[in-house]
Formats: structure tokens, sequence, C-alpha cells
């Protein structure tokens, strides 16, 4: 361990020394922890006060501690580099939620100021682990328009790009496109113009930068971010490149439309799809499949087997707008009709000026109707038979050609039901696995990772098959760090959409290599430089870490032994919480570390002492927004931030209950189908954990109500004190904690 | 109800727009217009499912529809239209396609609605009255009347029998009254397919009578509350003329006095009365929809054609009394000759013109009376 040089700075600005004894405070630093070094400013973040401290800095101190305000702020102006700074936030969490100058408000600083120095006298000044040989290239996978402008984007940002493409050419579905919507600011004549995909496939091709594999496919990932090995195969031959990141874009397959067979599919051939309708405007005139005779009544049937439990339960956003467009094909002849029957026409944002326009021609009429059927009418033409409709109730119609507004099945959809239902009947036993194995065809996988948690994304609850994404926070985050979903793969979107996901899910990739090449944790903890280094002497091979981590880092030796992908590790702690041997421990978090925090707080006879084990995600902003607010907290309260509360160990609670701490709270993120946890479900994790508190409570017989869980959103500063504040009064109700001076 | 087919017609849909309801297409069914309106009938209300009928091109459903008579073009619809489908504009239009549908000759009507006809449609009368004047002998001279004043009826004869306005005006009127005639009964047969009448004609045209006289129904209108007071005006203007007309034929036929009759003669303050009163009504009426353009939409030539030549009528009309009274026989025969070319566009273009509207949207408030359309 390093050889540490204590400086304890307090700030008295913002209404701290309003509120605390200053010099009671100091106290606590220079007689009870006996660092001498203790300096007082009236307002520590302005230039003298920074000063103060870069002074200390260059005599030797290199353990600052700063009791200030939240580590949430003035972090460009508290940056010490080559020390460890601990941040002690006595603004929200005392001077901004305490009653000013009491005993209690006193206290409440004191035992901050005492855990943050306890928390550095343990804490060791992390090194980064930089891996060698890094690779920074981006892989792009899928040559459409997504993975065209991610290799595009990545490219002019000065990175090397490997496109990869299944087909034998790049353009993805927008070769098949007779005409685009414009991507103009404001929609105007013409609302149909040339795709001009050639420009962009010419502009891939010829980039330096850019090496485009055709026809070819990623057969095997290995590795991790900045280190991967990925085996392209094309032709027959396979190579292994070198790979930094990932961004995944294989976009979409349109939805089977033989199964819409009431729509009159496969039973005429004028019924087509959306996708066939371009292949026909491409040839010229729209002839009808059947007689080749030009189509004059042409009926677009909208969410064809869209927003419908039995086909996609989803919109696919793209098929209003793309009707509209291609209505406008058919109105190219002057005397021909496009009727579109919706169920809503939804062209969101600036499309709406497109809907507007395209209506605004008397040749494209418009209903919204519950098509029931389409059925022949015996001249060859076709009825549209619907329920509801804006013109009546029950409706028919003629129309000599129909198309069918299919929609959008992701192409991980496949590999993750076959990889799901595998798992479902490996559950079952071997023969089940065995059964499944060899009577079910295997789908096409598409990153072929070598990774112990599977070989595909992790599929993503309510997703229907969507590549994983954390939607709320990262859209384009996946649970495999370095692999970056974009475009039509993540979610139905348009071109422009996708453009601009491309752009985004690209600088997310570069974002990962270059964090990767300074050793930091690529995303959400993007300055962190410590990482899990666990004592594997005493690992007993239970796999849970392996199982828990939310990311898959943790790989297993032949033994069953973890080891850890560190590039793909994203510095949440939650193998910390898994290991029942509590081997895991970073630089400056670990379970000693936050238990010897937690043992710091006194708790006298008479008086109560809650413990609130934090989630810094969610929780601990809405606690610093309440203290913004002015917010009351119960000064019985002392706050404890975890990374995740999927590292919470339950060693904790039980340290705390057994040393005579009334009440223990444990504050996570919520969780659930739409999951919005930075860690994926460390709260969810928490709580299992947490299901098994019992055990120690019986142990300890003490009550259950006096370990609760809650789960809190970052927007509801408003409701948490109030909750804190209604925990502590059930536990004073309780009485205190019989453990009181052992 | 049984399956409908329904045929969508372009070429209707481009007849509408074209015929002052441009703004058709904009509209997507919000139904706005239906909640806003005050005159529709709370069940299957107007106009939402107008502008779909017409963005469809569902001719038949329009056309045979009283509905579009129910309207008053109160015009809350357009005020209040978040997407400016102006549906008080649209169903305008289509009830000047109704009247060309059904009125006979309906090639007249087509030409009436549009403005590249203008000439020809002036030009009959101009012509027939020039043929009466040539033949009177009094193009070139018109005599003096026997106290030395200007006498019309010595410029443009007034008996039948010297083909004089006795002759001319009661010919356009039956040719009016005829086509009238035929375009009400296709009207009404159209109307009638399909639904159950009451039965009680003329106990719903009471009740209709009663409407009218008041403008119960127009009173409702909002946005452009004003109009109903203008219309009134015009209305009760035209009945005070209808009289006056008939009690000058009752003058010179029966108690065989010749005009022009001295303005205290009650004949003369009537119908200098129901003049001016039409004058300021139809001036309201213009001034009105200046002052509601934004909100209820400018209206379309159909409209202004219609405002246009009543406003003539008065005009010319008061202005022929004054230059004749004050004895400039410069200005006055010029003027009576277009007070005469304007009164027989009137009258002889009425079943194809806005003019056709006081017949068509009677016939239809009787027709929603009798089908129970309240």
């Amino acid at each position: 361990m390093m050889e540490k040089k204590f400086g304890v700075y307090i700030c008295k600005g913002c209404g701290i020394s309003d509120s605390v004894d200053i010099e009671k405070l100091s106290n606590v630093a220079v007689k009870d922890m006996k660092i001498e070094n203790c300096k007082t400013h009236d307002i520590l973040c302005s230039p003298s006060g920074v000063q103060l401290i870069k002074d200390d800095v260059k005599e030797g101190v290199n353990a600052v501690v700063i009791a200030a305000c939240s580590p949430r702020v003035k972090y460009n102006e508290f940056d010490f580099p080559g020390t460890i700074t601990e941040r002690v936030n006595i603004r929200e969490f005392v001077a901004w939620s305490q009653q000013p100058k009491t005993d209690e408000t006193q206290s409440v600083a004191n035992d901050y100021l005492t855990m943050g120095i306890i928390r550095i006298q343990k804490s060791d000044l992390p090194e980064p682990n930089i891996l060698e040989n890094l690779s920074s290239t981006i892989l792009v996978i899928g040559g459409g328009i997504t993975g065209m402008t991610a290799a595009l984007e990545a490219a002019r940002a000065g990175q090397k790009v490997v496109l990869v493409e299944k087909e034998p050419q790049l353009g993805g579905f927008v070769n098949k496109l007779y005409k685009k919507i414009p991507t103009a600011a404001f929609y105007r004549e013409p609302l149909i113009v040339d795709t001009d995909i050639e420009t962009l496939v010419k502009e891939v091709e010829n980039h330096p930068d850019i090496k485009v594999y055709k026809s070819s496919k990623t057969v095997k990932t290995e590795g991790q971010p900045g280190l991967y090995d990925v085996t392209i195969a094309s032709n027959g031959n396979s190579e292994t490149v070198k790979i930094g990141a990932i961004v995944l874009a294989t976009g979409w397959k349109p939805y089977d439309a033989t199964k819409l067979e009431y729509l009159g599919y496969g039973k005429s051939k004028d019924v087509v799809t959306n996708i066939e309708f371009e292949e026909i405007a491409k040839k010229g005139k729209i002839l009808r499949p059947s007689d080749g005779r030009e189509a004059k009544k042409v009926a677009f049937i909208q969410c064809a087997g869209q927003r419908n439990p039995d086909h996609l339960p989803y919109c696919s956003s793209m098929c209003c707008a793309t009707s509209l467009k291609q209505a406008k094909y058919v109105r190219q002849n002057p005397d021909a009709l496009a009727m579109i029957f919706y169920i809503d026409i939804r062209t969101p944002g600036r499309l709406e000026s497109y809907y507007m326009e395209a209506q605004n021609d008397p040749g494209v009429m418009l209903t919204k109707a519950d098509v029931t059927g389409v059925s022949e009418a015996g001249n060859g033409n076709l009825i549209v038979e619907m329920k509801n409709s804006l013109l009546g109730e029950d409706v028919k119609v003629e129309a000599d050609l129909v198309v069918l507004a299919t929609g959008m099945v992701p192409t991980t959809r496949e590999p993750q039901e076959y990889l799901d239902n595998l798992a479902l009947e490996a559950a079952k036993g071997d023969d089940a696995k065995k059964a499944y194995l060899e009577g079910t065809p295997k789908p096409e996988f598409i990153l072929n990772l070598a990774y112990r948690q599977g070989p595909e994304l992790p599929s993503l609850e309510g997703a229907f098959g969507f590549a994983d994404s954390n939607f709320i926070c990262f859209q384009y985050e996946t649970r495999r760090t370095g692999v970056y979903a974009a475009g039509c793969v993540r979610q139905p979107m348009n071109m422009a959409e996708a453009q601009e996901d491309a752009a985004g899910a690209a600088f997310k990739a570069i974002q990962c290599v270059d964090h990767v090449s300074r050793g930091v944790a690529v995303h959400p903890r993007a300055w962190d430089i410590t990482f899990p280094d666990p004592m594997l002497i005493r690992c007993t091979a239970c796999k849970r870490c392996t199982e828990e981590c939310p990311f898959g880092a943790i790989e297993e030796d032949e033994k069953g032994i973890p080891f850890y992908k560190v590039n793909r590790c994203r510095r949440c702690g939650t193998c910390m919480g898994a290991c029942p041997e509590r081997i895991v421990a970073f630089k400056d978090y670990s379970v000693d570390i936050i238990g010897s925090m937690i043992k710091s707080v006194e708790s006298e006879e008479d008086e109560f002492r809650i413990i609130c084990l934090v989630c810094e995600n969610d929780a601990y902003p809405a606690l610093d927004t309440a203290g913004i607010n002015r917010k009351q907290i119960d000064p019985a309260v002392r706050f404890v931030p975890l990374r995740c509360l999927g590292g919470m160990n339950l060693v904790w609670v039980a340290d705390a209950l057994s040393k005579g701490i009334d009440g223990v709270l444990l504050l996570g993120c919520k969780y659930g189908e739409n999951y919005q946890c930075h860690f994926v479900k460390g709260s969810e994790l928490a709580n299992y954990r947490f299901s098994k508190v019992g055990e120690t409570l019986n142990r300890l017989q003490l009550e259950a109500e006096r370990v609760q869980m809650m789960q809190v959103s970052i927007a509801e500063y408003d409701k948490l004190p109030e909750m804190i504040n209604e925990f502590v009064e059930k536990v004073k109700e309780i009485g205190p904690n019989p453990f009181k001076g052992f | 109800m049984a399956d409908q087919a329904i045929s969508p017609d372009l070429k209707f849909v481009n007849e509408v727009i074209k015929g002052g309801g441009e703004t058709l297409k904009k509209c997507y069914q919000c139904a706005t217009c239906s909640v806003v309106c005050n005159v529709t009938p709370d069940n299957k209300p107007f106009p939402r499912k107008e502008m779909m009928y017409a963005q469809w091109g569902l001719k038949d459903r329009l056309i045979s529809n009283p509905d579009i008579w129910l309207c008053h073009q109160c015009s809350d619809c357009t005020a209040y239209c978040p997407r400016g489908a102006k549906p008080g504009e649209v169903l305008g239009a289509i009830r000047k396609l109704t009247i060309k549908e059904f009125s006979a000759p309906s090639f007249l009507a087509g030409m009436v609605g549009d403005p590249k006809f203008l000439i020809i449609l002036f030009a009959i009368p101009v012509l027939i009255i020039l043929a009466v004047l040539a033949h009177n002998g009094t193009l070139s001279e018109v005599p003096r009347g026997e106290n030395g004043g200007i006498v019309y009826s010595k410029f443009f004869p007034i008996h039948y029998y010297e083909f004089g306005v006795d002759f001319v005006f009661p010919l356009a009127f039956a040719f009016a009254a005829l086509s009238f005639a035929f375009g009400i009964k296709k009207y009404w047969t159209a109307m009638s397919r399909g639904v159950r009448l009451k039965g009680n004609v003329v106990g719903s045209f009471k009740e209709v009578l009663s409407d009218i006289l008041s403008h119960s129904r127009f009173k409702k209108c909002n946005v452009t509350k004003a109009r109903s007071t203008s219309h009134l005006l015009v209305f009760y203007a035209f009945i005070g003329l209808a009289i006056t007309t008939s009690w000058a034929v009752f003058y010179l036929y029966v108690i065989g006095r010749p005009s022009p009759y001295p303005l205290y003669d009650p004949l003369k303050l009537v119908g200098n009365i129901s003049a001016l009163a039409l004058l300021v009504g139809i001036m309201l009426v213009i001034t009105n929809r200046l002052k509601n353009q934004e909100k209820a939409g400018a209206g379309s030539y159909y409209d202004w054609l219609f405002i246009f030549v009543i406003f003539s009528i008065m005009a010319t009309g008061i202005l022929s009394e004054l230059f004749r009274l004050a004895d400039i026989g410069a200005l006055a025969y010029p003027t009576y000759f277009i007070h005469l070319v304007f009164i027989f566009f009137l009258f002889a273009y009425a079943p194809f013109s806005k003019m056709a509207h006081m017949v068509y949207r009677a016939t239809a408030m009787v027709f929603a009376k009798e089908a129970g359309r309240e």
C-alpha cells in the first residue's frame, strides 16, 4: 500500500458554517482521527481554496479529504491527479437537510467526516489497468444504411474500420427501394426522391480507412473490447482480425407475409408486401403481377400483421410514411388512385409535414379502418373489406392491387428465440436439451461471441427480439461492453433515424476504444480507473460471480476458477456483492472499506442510528436534489453510497445490527421489465440477497422490520425524504436495538 | 348494416377542390368540426363525415344528402379546424355541385360557376334587351314623358305585347321556375332513396317556413354571428321587392295606372324602403365576409358573383331612380339598361347560381324534417 500523507479540507461556504460548528468538525480530523493537516476555507471551490489544496499536494499530500458539497458537483475543481480524493458531502446531506447548529446535526457531519477519513485510510491509489496490444479498429456488422453510415462516421473521426456485409453488395434494404422519402428539413414537392445509395456505397468503398468484406459473416468473436479477435468468413476463406469495438447494424427482415392469408397474401398474386411493391415500382409503371395490366386503384393496408398480438405486437414506425411515399409512386399516373387504410397514421416529428403534403394529393385517399379481409372480386380485381371505417360501419372497396404494409423483424430475433428456448429446454435436463438441439434448425448467429454467458446479445424482456439496449439512458449500449447496436436491429426506425443512430453508436464505439486505451471504465463510470482485483487464492469456484455479472465480464478456466476480461467490466461491483467469500475488492471500494465505514458510526444508548445504503446512480442524486430543495432528513440517518446496490453484502447489515445500529435501509433503483438501472439488475440482485436477510435477523433475534429495501427513481426526490423519515419512525416505534453498548 | 360497396371518384374530388373546396384534403378526421357545430343534429353529425365522403369522391353520398343544406356555413367548424381544412367552405363547394347536378340544363350551372363564361352569360340579356330596344326604336333617341321628364317605360316598354318588361322577365322567370321544378323533383327522389319519410310534407313545410322567417337555425351560428342579421335583412328586402312588383302589376293591369309613380305613393314607399334595406343588407353581407375572411375563409367565385349581382341590381336600381329624378338622361338610360341586365341575370340563372340555395335549402330542410333528421 502506498505511503499516505493526509490532508483534510473543510469548506465553510454554501451555508455549511451556519449549520455546523467548523471547529468541532476539524477536531474530528485532528483529535479523533489524528490527522493534523486539517484546513478550512470560506469557499473551498474558489481559486484560492483549490490553490490551498494544490499547494499541499505539491508538498506531498496524496490523500485528500474534502468535506464540502456533493461529489456530483465541482469535480473539475477538486481534481488532483496522483492523489486519492475523497469527497464528504456535508452540504446536501447536512447543511441543506438538517436543522442548523444542533448537537444532532453536528453529529451527522462528524460521522460523515469520520467515514470519509476511514475510507481514504483504507483505500489505495489506483493504477489504470491498461492491457497490451490494443486495437482501435471498429468492426461494423451490416452494410446497410446504418452500417455504412456508422463506418463512415467512425472513419471520418479517424478510426480504422472493418465493415462486414453478408450480401455480395453494400446497400442493404435501400437497394430494393425505388425512391426514398426526402430527408431535407422540410417536406415539399417532390415527395419522392432518388435514394442515391450508390454515392454512399462508393464513398464507403473508396474510403482508405474502411475495409469492406462483402458476402461475409462474423463466425467468431473472441476476447474483449480493444482485444477482440474476430473471425470473418467469406467465400470459404476465413480471416481473423484484431478489433477494438463493434457496431451491430444487421437491421431487419420483413415479416413473413405468408402468415397473412386473411389479407389475401399467397391467394392472389395481386396482394404484395410493401417491399415487393418497391420492386414493382422500380420497373417503371405500376403493373399487376397477375396480368401485367397497369394498376390504377391501389389499396394500402397499414399495420398488416402489426400491432397485433398474433403477429408483430409492435409498430414498425416507418410503414405509414412508406405507404404515403408509395402512394406517390401510384400517383405518378394522374388518373390512378391510392387508397390507404390505417389504424392510426403514425408520422412522428417532422414526418407530420410529409403526411400533410402527401395527403394533400387528391388521389391519395385515406381512412381509418379495421381491414377484415381481402377477397377476389370475380372480375380479376380484389375486394378489401373493413369494419369501423370513417366511411361507415362495414364497407368494401374494389382495388386492382393490394399492398400490405408489413413490419420489421429484427435480425437478432431468431437467434435470440433459439437460444432462449435452448436455455429453457436445458433447464429440464440433458435429454430435453439434446432433443431440442437435434430437432430445431439452428438459425444463423450474428456475433458468435466466445463468452461464457452465450454467443449472442442477451435478450431483453419485452423487446420482441430487438437487440439489447439500455433504451432509457444509453440507447446504443448493450450488455456486452464494446458491442453497440444501431438502426433497425435495435428499434424500428426510418432511414434518417437510422443514420442518426449509426453516428451515435459509432461514437460510442470510439469512446470504448479510447477508454480501454487509457485503462478507464468505458461507461457509465467513465472516469473510473479502479477495477476488481479478487484474491483468487480463496476462490471456491462457486461461479456466482460469473453468472451474476451483468456484462459477462468474467470467464472461467478449466478448473472453474474465474478470471476477468477487464475491458468488458463496468466496475459496478456486482461480483463483490455476489462473492460469498468476499474476496473481490477495488482499490477504493471493498467489503472491508464499506464495512469499516458503517462500523465507525457510534450508536449511543439514548439515540437512534439508521444506516442507509444508497445506489449512487438514482437514489444518491435524488437525495442531492432533495437537499437542494431543503427537504429535511431525520438526523438518525447516515447515508453510505454504493456503486450499485448489486454490490450489497449482507455482512454489512449483520455488522451494523450487531453493533447497535437500529435499522438498515437499502435504496436501490427501480427494476423490472423496462430496466432503467445503469448496471442492469443490481437492484434486483440486491433484493434477492436481501430476501436472505431473515437468517441474519433470526440469529440476532431482531425484528424483520428493522431492515427494508426500497426502489427509488432519480425523479422521486420529493417523496424520498418522506419515505426515509417514515422508515425511521417505524424503527423508533420498534424501539432501540438491544445490542447497543455491547 | 350490410357491406356497402364504395367507389372513390377522383374526378368529383377535383371538382370539389376546384369549386372552392381547395382545403378539402387537409382534413384528418379529428371531428372537431362536428363537435363545435351548433346546427348539426346530434345523431351522425356533419360536417366530419361529409369531409371524408368528399375526400373519397363519394358523390352519391354527398349530393343526395340533406345535411349539406342543414349547414348554414356559420364557419364555426372552419374557425376551430386544427388543420385549416375549412369544412364550411368545402360544404359550400359541395352545395354548388349539388345545384349543378340537379339543375336543368346543367351546363348552365357549369357556366355560372366558371368565370370563363361570365361574358357569355351577360351577353345573353344584353343582346335580348338591345333587341327589344331596337324593336322599340329607342336605341338612339328616347321620347320624353308628358311633363317632359324621363319615363323608363318610353325607353324600354312595359307591356308584353310590346315585347317589354312583362314579356322578357316573365319568360325568364318561367324558365327558372321550370328548371327549379325539374331540379327539385330529381333532388327529392335522390334523397328519398332508401329513406323512410313521415308523409306530412305540408306540416314539415310549415315548420320550415317558420324556421326560415325567423332565421332560428341561422342564429345559432357563433363565429359569424352577424351573418344571420344581414341575411335576414336581405331576405325581407327581397320579400318587400316581390310585394312591390306584384303591386305594380296590380296598378298597371287591374287599375290601369302607368308608371312612374310619385314618391309618396305607398307602392313607391315600400319599393324604396325595400331597395334601401337590400342595399344595406348586401353591404353588410360583404363587410361581414371581408371581416371574417381569416376565420371563415375568403368565399368562392360562385358566392361572390351572386353577391355582386344583388349589389349591382340595387345600386343600378337606386341610381336609375336618382338619375331619373335629377333628369340626367345621359346617365339614367344606360344605368337603367344595366339594371335590367342584372335583373335578367338574377332571374334567368337563379336555378344555377347561388340564388338556388333558397329553393334547395328549403327543400332539404323540409326533407330533413320528413326524414326525422333534426
